[in-house]
This record gives structure tokens, C-alpha cells and sequence, in this order.
């Protein structure tokens, strides 16, 4: 009986891990300047499939929110970051 | 004999640092000549209610009413000089009436002019809130946008506009047709003339025009026919930003008093400062920030000479009046 219940809990399971997207959290300096801080998010929602921003000024961390499939590149980050007048520090990611 | 020659030397060298260090300080550290404003009251508080602020970043006095961009909110509000609300207007989005960051504000004829950031035009309405044009576009061309900071309008409807990523200030007709502009599109400079991610501008009524040039951490001043006058803010006013008098760390506003003075917000130093239009320090004052943010992000002031200032920190609006101590 327990095994009829794992099956279904499993194939669940697979799918939305299978439909997740992946999170990148990006260290940058300058954020407490709402100019740069505009201007970051006014170009990361312009990159098709970012489905949420957050921006913490105290840890000078911007975390973005992208669907299964898409793909943040280091080097597109650095170009952003430098379009809109930061100081890019390093990028993590992970699954969603 | 050897060893009192070198202590000779250093004692020669440390006196005439000295006398350098202290004639830079008089040189470029101006001491106030008036007293510092006095905070007369305040207004907000964070929220999306009627009354509440999300990150002001932008306001404009005139006639017993105070516009402020409620840049988060995606909205302008509108209080009374006491701080009650009155009404609101702008939604999120990009058609025709909405907002996406209003920014810095000016009121000219009884139209609000909004320069909008993340929809790179100028949205102009009716001081009760209803649409009436839009003003550019996103783009570098002549007449384009990318991220308008802060707008001025000349008597005869002539638009300044600044344009914060493509690095000047533009000069259009009031229907948008590009007239001239300052500052070379695009490129970053510390020279006369040149701009650092500009912010904001303030039109005297001779045509003067005053530019908040934002990360070169100073103003420039141009005639009504284009040509660079002065500048001022550190040493040279090149690009050297301190917490001294006159001096500045990222301004984000500029405006003009009922005398003819220069207001000026001075974002990471946390206050505002006032100068002659010839860039004499007069005071400065503020509210110091509690979190990790700044306060004094845009200013405007009243006919009767009352300082308004957008508190982006603390996502209030307060009061300034002269100090009388």
C-alpha cells in the first residue's frame, strides 16, 4: 500500500523539479543608489524569462528568478552590470 | 650632524603639508553663512495606501499642493503643504497615463511633467491627474531617452531633459522635436561640459541651467545658449566626492529657491545643500539615514521659501524652514 503512495509522491516530485527554474544571486556594489538599482532591474526584466527581482541594499545582493530553460551567463551579467553603472562582485546559482 | 639634517627635513616636510592641508581647507571647505533649516514636519511612512510612500524619488511644489513620485508605487500622490493626502494617479505599466519609476518632477502651466525611467519618456499630465501627453521614447537618438532622471520646462514650453544612461542633457520643443543637447551621447567624462550619469535639472527664469551631473558629484551651470559657465562641487569639481561643506557624494536633485538659490540634494551624505547660483556654500541640512539606504533624495522649494524633501530612507516627505537660532 505505502509503495502505491511513494509512486505517485515520486513522479510528482520529478516533474516540478524537472519544471524548476534556477535562482542566481549576484553580488554587486552601489546598490543603495535607487538610479543603479532602477536601472538593474529596469535591464534584468527585460531578459525573457526572468520571472522575479529581488534587491537587498544592506547585502548588496540582487537575486533573479528565471523559468526552466533559461540561462544567466556570467559574462552577460558582467556586461549588465556595468551597463547600468555597477561594480559586479561574483554570481551563484541554484535550482529552484 | 647627519641625523639632525633628516629630522630637519622631515619637520620641514610635515610643516609645509600642514600649511598645504590647511589652505586646502580654506580653499575648498567653505563654513556656512546662514544657519541650517529647521524640520518643520513630516509626512508618510512605508506602504501602498493612500497616504504611504514606497521609495519616493521625486517632488514639486506649487500652489499649496506637494506632487511626489511614488516611484515603487508606480504612482504620483498628491498632499497638501501639511501632509494630507489628496489624490493619487498613475497605475504600473507602460500605456498611455501609467508609470513605470517616475523620477524626478517639474510643474510648469498646470501640467505635471514626470520624468519616468523605466518607460524612457516624459509623462506629462494635468495637475488633477489626468493624462494629457507623452514626451520621447527609448532609444539614443536625437529626441530618445534612456532613463529620463528630471525634467525642466522653459517659459516658452521648451522641455530639458536628462538622460541618465545616454549621459546629457537634451534640449526639445515641447512636442519632443530634439532643438540640442549637452554632453556627448553615451560617453562618461569629469571635463566641463561632460557628465557622469546625470540626474536632474532646474531652469532659472533667465534661461540658466542648473545640472545635478549625479556621479561626477557636482553641478554644472550652462547659459540659455548652451555655453558652459561654471561648475562646482570639491576640488575642481572634479569628480572628488567628501562629507565636507559643498561638496558632494551622488546629487539626485536640484532646485531653485524663490531668491534665486541653489537647492541640492546630496544623496549619500544625507542631506541638502544650499548655495548662491554663483556655487557659494550657504548651509546644508538633513535627516541621517537608519538603514542601510540614504535619505535626502529630491527636493523642491516654495514659494515662501519652505524646503520640501523626499526622504527615500524613511519613505517620507519633510518640511524644512529656515533656521532662526
Amino acid at each position: 500500500m505505502k509503495r502505491y503512495f511513494l509512486l505517485p509522491m515520486l513522479l510528482l516530485w520529478s516533474l516540478t523539479t524537472l519544471a524548476a527554474g534556477t535562482q542566481y544571486a549576484m553580488r554587486v556594489d552601489g546598490l543603495a543608489c535607487p538610479y543603479c538599482a532602477y536601472g538593474i532591474e529596469k535591464k534584468l526584466n527585460q531578459i525573457e524569462g526572468v520571472e522575479r527581482i529581488d534587491i537587498d541594499l544592506e547585502k548588496g545582493l540582487v537575486t533573479v528568478d528565471v523559468r526552466e530553460g533559461v540561462e544567466i551567463t556570467e559574462a552577460r551579467m558582467l556586461q549588465l552590470f556595468k551597463d547600468a553603472g555597477f561594480t559586479y562582485r561574483s554570481m551563484t546559482q541554484q535550482r529552484l | 650632524m647627519k641625523q639632525n639634517s633628516v629630522l630637519k627635513i622631515i619637520a620641514t616636510t610635515t610643516a609645509g603639508l600642514l600649511v598645504l592641508l590647511a589652505v586646502a581647507w580654506l580653499a575648498w571647505v567653505p563654513s556656512p553663512k546662514e544657519l541650517a533649516y529647521e524640520l518643520a514636519g513630516s509626512w508618510g511612512g512605508p506602504g501602498s495606501g493612500a497616504g504611504q510612500l514606497n521609495e519616493p524619488t521625486g517632488i514639486a511644489v506649487h500652489k499649496g499642493e506637494v506632487f511626489v513620485s511614488d516611484a515603487r508605487n508606480a504612482r504620483i500622490q498628491v498632499f497638501d503643504v501639511d501632509g494630507r493626502f489628496r489624490r493619487q494617479f498613475g497605475t504600473k505599466g507602460d500605456s498611455p497615463g501609467q508609470l513605470g519609476r517616475p523620477m524626478n518632477l517639474a510643474i510648469h502651466q498646470d501640467e505635471l511633467y514626470v520624468a519616468d525611467y523605466w518607460n524612457d519618456r516624459i509623462e506629462v499630465f494635468a495637475l488633477d491627474g489626468t493624462p494629457r501627453r507623452r514626451i520621447g521614447r527609448a532609444g539614443s537618438a536625437p529626441g530618445e531617452f534612456s532613463a529620463p532622471g528630471g525634467v525642466a520646462v522653459a517659459a516658452n514650453g521648451d522641455l530639458h531633459v536628462v538622460d541618465f544612461y545616454n549621459q546629457r542633457v537634451q534640449q526639445l520643443k515641447p512636442d519632443g522635436k530634439f532643438i540640442s543637447q549637452r554632453g556627448e551621447s553615451g560617453r562618461i567624462g569629469i571635463w566641463a561640459g561632460e557628465f557622469n550619469y546625470p540626474t536632474d535639472v532646474a531652469l532659472a527664469g533667465d534661461g540658466t541651467l542648473y545640472v545635478a551631473d549625479g556621479y561626477n558629484d557636482r553641478i554644472q551651470v550652462f547659459a540659455a545658449d548652451g555655453r558652459f559657465l561654471r561648475k562646482w562641487g570639491g576640488p575642481f569639481a572634479l569628480n572628488v566626492h567628501g562629507p565636507f561643506n559643498g561638496w558632494f557624494a551622488t546629487v539626485t536633485s536640484i532646485a531653485l529657491g524663490p531668491e534665486g538659490n541653489i537647492f541640492v540634494a546630496d544623496f549619500y551624505h544625507d542631506r541638502v545643500q544650499k548655495f548662491r547660483p554663483d556655487g557659494t556654500f550657504l548651509t546644508a541640512f538633513g535627516t541621517p539615514a537608519t538603514g542601510p539606504a540614504h535619505t535626502a533624495i529630491a527636493v523642491d522649494v516654495d514659494a515662501d521659501g519652505t524646503v520640501y524633501v523626499a526622504n527615500y530612507d524613511a519613505h517620507r516627505i519633510e518640511k524644512w524652514r529656515p533656521g532662526k537660532r
